[in-house]
This record gives structure tokens, sequence and C-alpha cells, in this order.
């Protein structure tokens, strides 16, 4: 977790993390929407399709499979405008773990998930994909560490 | 004595008459140059843009699982769902044409030219134009909106961040649906017509089946029909490549969508006519 | 997806076949899928070729005029046959350059025997030019000079119808010789007018051909008008000379003698003959009009003037000889 004082600094430090780890990098954040045209189990797909040139039907029932194992077998067909945010998050998780050994960054978490009263949620699907992802970081205000739990200023 | 010392100070100070046409026709020249430059600039980035799509339409990588999907979906949303509407519009179109070309060659007693009439005149003109109009009027517009939402919404970033490139996975693939669905579609309309055609002459003008072909094969040329098809691929490379560049100069607010859409079918419109008047120029030599 | 998988599968088959079957009937229709045999011809000018013009033979076109070059002793033409109708090129074919009165032209191949040996691809047959247009046109404005100069004849012949002590007795001694000639089915008189009326009825029957070729309406008309008048004048001609067979015991030298009026009547028949059969061929070149048949309108126009002049010029000295030869009208001529 990484903790910043303003915007500014934020996204300067976010946006060296993501030249560094361009190649691997697997963005949850408003900045990176879903794309509003496919649905969400196209939109997860599309990445291994992309990169991995795997056809669309084993990609669909990775993607199935996947979206079973969290719970959100109903919104595979939905599109981004139609989803609550708990699944938009969900689909935006599951997209960023789809990169190969994805480094998935949360960019404001709570932005997205304005919900929640603090991280446990997050760390629980974060757990649920551990077998997807090789790194998960999350850039967020100082002061939201205590949602996190966190007394710490260092990254845990 | 106070009133024309005001006056000389105004005569002083206000240009004499030469020099202002002067600044008027250097401000006018100074207009054309810069409208020059800045169509000249918009030609040679479009045309350099329409280069790269091109030459990445070649490459392997461009056909990857995921653009292969979106070209499907194009052609099925450009051909497919558009096949009931554009037969519709072939056979109307068709019967009114060849009602009309045999009637004139009846009346003049050209029988020899119903042949390049309806070789020259339906198949290398009628159709493809016909096509372009519908295809432009349903696909460009949709392309153009499409990219320029996209553009708004941040997802053109999206894909960036997951390193997708844009080309390959949005453009190529729309592209490439352009030139295969003009040429079909060009192609159905065509050979709709000239059923028609084969129905008007045997049914109400009591014309053989063989007389009608062998007038047609007549006038057939390979070469004609090879560039009809370049021609038709030239429609439908710039019917949809336009619409995404000028869907991709929408800046972040939602009303640079109907700015961007209004321009492009603008362009749209002038690649059309600028294309017809070039494959016009290229039969002709 | 996989629905629409299937429809755009169905849809980019369906298309490609119909282009593909379209493309293939064409070029099967056009002998792309045929050998094809290449021969070259030789002229001593490239007037009138182009590249792509047609090979015809008995009017079907059997290929292609391919390219031409240019060597020192003239044009080299290439000319391409498909094999389906490489059979009617034989040892013996003639190739002729044909530009007829409509339409473009044409290389026509002539083969008198299909059982000949092949044309050897090696072969540089040298091609003979028909120019029907220069031809027609030039052939046609002479009539007009020839009608003066039959009404200069028939000035003549009244002159000397007119003299009574002329060579009446000369021309009685002639009698039996031209009494023989017009009795002769062979004789020049008879042959003359044997091919006036096979001529007419064949351009009464020309209507359809030329209408169809043409397409104006009008201009057959005018053809096909003038082409009465010519069958009205032969007939007229035809009972004159029925007049002269029935009286040519009781007619002279003046008339059947050498300088006399019948010879004239031949002479100037057999100019008749040999316009009419000039208009023949040029109306057989309609039969093989093609795309310029507008152009050639205007060619068909003036050899309607021209036909008309020579008509009328005709139709005078017809009427000329009805009213002054003597035949009927002068019983009392008595033979020796």
């Amino acid at each position: 977790m990484r903790f910043f004082e303003s915007e500014e600094e934020l996204q300067e430090k976010l946006r060296d993390f993501i030249t560094a780890h361009k190649s691997r990098l697997g963005l949850v954040s408003l900045e990176a929407p879903l794309i509003s045209n496919l649905p969400v189990w196209s939109n997860i797909a599309l990445i291994r399709q992309y990169h991995q040139n795997m056809s669309w039907h084993e990609a669909k029932i990775t993607i199935d499979r996947l979206l079973h194992r969290m719970g959100m077998d109903s919104i595979a067909e939905k599109r981004n405008p139609s989803l609550t945010k708990e699944e938009r998050f969900y689909a935006m998780l599951l997209r960023a773990a789809m990169v190969r050994d994805a480094v998935v960054v949360l960019d404001k978490p709570f932005s997205i998930l304005t919900n929640l009263r603090d991280g446990h949620f997050l760390m629980h699907i974060l757990h649920k994909v551990d077998d997807l992802i090789a790194e998960a970081h999350i850039f967020d205000y100082s002061w939201a560490k205590e949602r996190y739990g966190v007394t710490a200023d260092a990254e845990d | 004595m106070i009133r024309v010392t005001h006056l000389m100070i105004i005569r002083t100070l206000s240009p004499p008459f030469p020099t202002v046409c002067e600044s008027i026709m250097i401000s006018a020249i100074e207009q054309i140059g810069r409208v020059t430059l800045r169509t000249s600039s918009s030609v040679g980035s479009t045309l350099s843009f329409a280069a790269r799509v091109f030459l990445r339409m070649f490459e392997r990588r461009s056909y990857n699982s995921a653009s292969r999907m979106v070209l499907i979906n194009q052609i099925y949303f450009t051909s497919v769902q558009i096949l009931p509407l554009f037969l519709f519009v072939a056979v109307i179109f068709g019967a009114m044409v060849n009602g009309m070309v045999f009637q004139l060659i009846k009346k003049i007693g050209q029988t020899d030219y119903l042949g390049r009439l309806l070789m020259g005149f339906v198949v290398m003109e009628i159709s493809p134009f016909v096509t372009v109009l519908l295809i432009a009027l349903r696909s460009s517009s949709a392309i153009n909106a499409e990219i320029a939402v996209m553009k708004v919404n941040r997802e053109l970033s999206t894909l960036e961040i997951f390193n997708i490139d844009l080309i390959d996975y949005l453009f190529v693939p729309r592209v490439l649906n352009g030139i295969l669905s003009m040429v079909f579609l060009s192609s159905l309309f065509s050979l709709v017509v000239l059923s028609i055609g084969l129905f008007v002459s045997s049914v109400i003008f009591g014309t053989s089946v063989d007389a009608y072909i062998d007038t047609l094969l007549r006038s057939a040329s390979l070469l004609d029909m090879i560039i009809v098809w370049f021609k038709c691929a030239a429609f439908g490379f710039f019917i949809t490549l336009i619409p995404i560049i000028l869907g991709m100069n929408a800046s972040q607010e939602l009303t640079s969508i109907p700015v961007a859409v209004l321009n492009g079918m603008v362009k749209v419109f002038s690649a059309i006519i600028i294309i017809e008047v070039l494959s016009s120029i290229v039969r002709f030599i | 997806m996989q629905k629409i998988e299937l429809k755009v599968g169905l849809f980019v088959t369906i298309t490609l076949l119909l282009i593909m079957a379209s493309i293939g009937y064409v070029a099967y229709k056009k002998d792309m899928f045929s050998k094809v045999y290449t021969y070259t011809l030789s002229s001593k000018t490239g007037e009138n070729l182009t590249e792509g013009m047609p090979v015809v033979f008995w009017g079907f076109n059997i290929g292609r005029v391919s390219s031409l070059e240019l060597i020192d002793q003239g044009v080299l033409i290439q000319i391409k046959i498909p094999e389906r109708h490489n059979r009617v090129i034989r040892s013996n074919s003639k190739f002729v350059l044909d530009k007829p009165l409509f339409g473009a032209s044409r290389i026509v191949v002539e083969t008198d025997n299909l059982n000949a040996p092949p044309l050897s691809p090696k072969t540089v047959s040298e091609i003979s030019v028909s120019n029907d247009i220069n031809e027609m046109i030039k052939r046609a404005l002479p009539i007009v000079d020839k009608a003066d100069r039959i009404m200069a004849n028939v000035e003549q012949v009244t002159e000397k119808l007119a003299d009574p002590g002329g060579d009446v007795n000369r021309i009685l001694k002639n009698t039996e010789t031209v009494t023989a000639n017009l009795a002769d089915p062979k004789g020049d008189v008879n042959r003359i007018l044997k091919n006036a009326e096979a001529l007419t009825a064949r351009f009464a029957k020309k209507e359809s051909v030329l209408e169809m070729a043409v397409g104006n309406t009008e201009s057959v008309k005018s053809v096909h008008e003038a082409l009465a008048n010519v069958r009205d004048i032969t007939v007229r001609i035809d009972k004159i000379l029925a007049k002269a067979d029935s009286i040519t015991g009781k007619t002279g030298e003046e008339i059947y003698g050498p300088d006399g009026v019948l010879p004239l009547v031949r002479d100037i028949l057999r100019d008749l003959v040999a316009k009419l059969t000039k208009i023949d061929t040029t109306l057989d070149n309609i039969n093989k009009v093609s795309a310029e048949a507008v152009d050639s309108t205007k060619d068909l126009k003036v050899l309607r003037s021209e036909l008309d002049a020579a008509i009328t010029a005709i139709g005078n000295l017809a009427e000329e000889l009805n009213r002054k030869i003597p035949f009927k009208a002068k019983p009392e001529i008595k033979l020796p």
C-alpha cells in the first residue's frame, strides 16, 4: 500500500509506477473504465484474447469460471452502465488479473467503491484472485490509511 | 481655431485609404494561406494515418482473437444486419433502373447499348454509389460516434494502459470491415439489379435469357470488374477511416461528440465524391 | 457470439460464392480458361488497327488482336484465337481488315476449305484491306457524273431519231444481230435485267436488318424509298426493252447499230447494275454493324442522296426513251 498526501503526489507516483511496470500492469482505477460497448465477460477476456490470442470460446469458459468463483455469474453479459459499484469493481479487478504475471494496482479503490466503510472487502476479494496475480499495490491518500487498518506510513 | 486643430489631429491619426486596403488584402491573403496550410496539414495527417492503418492490415499480429471478434461483430452490424433493407432497396432500385434503361433502349433503338448501360452505368457507378451511401449513413456515423464516446469516456486510454494497440484492436477491424462490406454488398447489389434486369427483359420485353446474358457478357470486362472492386475497397477504407480519425479528435467533453460526428460525416461525403471523381478519371484514362 | 459468427460466416460464404461464380462464368464465356493460339499477321500500315479489335469468322467473334508491333516493313499483328475456334484458322485462311460502313474495324477470316492443314503459328500471313466506307463514297460520287453523261447520250439519241434521212438502212442491216442478242437468255440485256430484278427483290427484304443495325427509322425509311424507286425504274426500263423486243424487226441501225440507241441503253443498264451491286454490298455490310452505328448513319444519308441523284437521272432517261424511241410509235418503218 502506498499513501500520499496530495493528489499531485499520488498521480506522479502512480505514473512512475505504471511506466515502470507497463508490460505487466493491471490497473483498477476510475481512469481505466470498462469498455462500455462490451459485456463484462468480453471486457475481462479482451486482455487474454489480445495478448495471448486465446480463442473467444476458450476465453468465455475461463471468464465464466472466474465469475462463478467470485459469485458474479449474473454480470457476465451486463455492460458497464448497468453494473453496481461492487460488480464494476469485480469486473475491473478480474480484468487486471488477466494480465500475465499481473502487477495489479488499485488506484484509490474507495473512489470506486464509495459505499465501503473499510478495506476488509478489498482484502477479501484480492484473496479470491490471489492465484491469478503476481503483485497487488494500492495507491491512496494518506488520510484513508485507517480504512485499510494501517497505522504505519510504510508500504505494506 | 480649436476645432480646426482637432480635425487636423484626426486626419493625422487615421491611416490613409490605400493603407487600409493594403492591410485588408494582406489579412485576406494570410487567411488563404492559413486555410491552405491547415487543409494540407489535415490531408497530410489523414493520409499518413491511412498509410499506417493500411500497412498494419498486412501484419499478422493485427489478427489476434480480440481483433477477429471485433471484425466479425463489425461485419455483422454493417453487412448482415442491414441485409434485408439492402436487398429490398436493391430490388426496388433494380426494377426502377431496369425499367428506365429498357424503355430508353427501346425508344432510341440502340439495343447494342443495353449491356453497356447495365454494366457501365449500373454495375460500375450506381451499385458502389448506393452501397457506399447506405454504409456511410449507417456505419460511418456509428463508428464516428462510438470512437468519440470511447475517447470522452477515457476507454481509449484504458486500452493503452492494458497495452492494447488501438490500430490493431479498434481501427484495422473496422477498416477491413468497411472494405469487405463495400465489396460484398456492392457485388450483391449489382447481381440483384442484373437479375431484376433479366426478369424485366424476359417477362416484360420478351427478350430471351440467352440474349440478355450474351448482351451483358459482351460488355463485361474483368478489368472493369477489378477497377470497380478497387473503387469499392477505396470507398470502404475511407468511409471507416475518416470517422475513426474524427472520433479520435473529440475532446474530453460530451458536447464534442456531435461536433465530431458532424465533421466526420461531412468529410466522409467529401471523400466519397473525391473517390468517385478519381475513379472516373482512372477509367477515362 | 456463436450466432453472429454463423450469420457472418453464411453471409461471407454465400456472397463470395456468388462473386466467384460470376467471375468464373464471365471468364469461362470469355475463354479465359481455354488454351489460346497466337498467330502473327502483317500489314503495311497500322491504320484502323487497334489492340483488342475483334477477329471475325462468318460473322462470329472468334478472337481478338492482342498486340501490334511496328517493324521496318510495316506492322506485325498478333491475334489470339481460343482453342474452340482454332479449327477455322487453316493454312489457306485469308485475313482481311474490314472497315465496314457501319461500326468498328475488324479482321475477317476467310477460310474456303476447313479441312486444309492448320495454319502454323510461325507463319506470318499478310492482311488485305477492305475499306467499305471510303470505297462506297468514292464509287458513289461519280454516279452523278455518269448520270450527266447519260443525259447527254439521250440528247444524242433524240437528235439521231429526229433525223429522218439518217442511217436507217444501216440500222436495218444489223437488226438480226440485235434480235439474237435480245433473244439469247444469256445475252447482255437479259442478264442485266435478271440481275436488276434479283437485286431489287433482295433490297426489299433488308428493311428489318437495317432497322436493327442502324437503329434510325428515318434513315432506313429513306434507303427503303430509294430502293423502291430503283425497283420502279427497273420495271420501267424492263417495259421499254419489252417494247424493243416486240419491234426488233421494225427498227434500224440508227437504234441497234454500234453507235445507236440500244447499245447506249445497254451501257446505261450496265451502269445501273454496277451501282446496284455496290449498293447491295453496302447493305450487306449493314449486317455487320457495331457500336458506331450512330456515326455511320451520316454515311448512310450521303449514300442515300447519291443514290437519289442516280435514280433521278436514270428515271429521266427511261421517260425520255419511252417518249422518243420510235418503237411502236412508228410502225410504218418497213423492213427491206
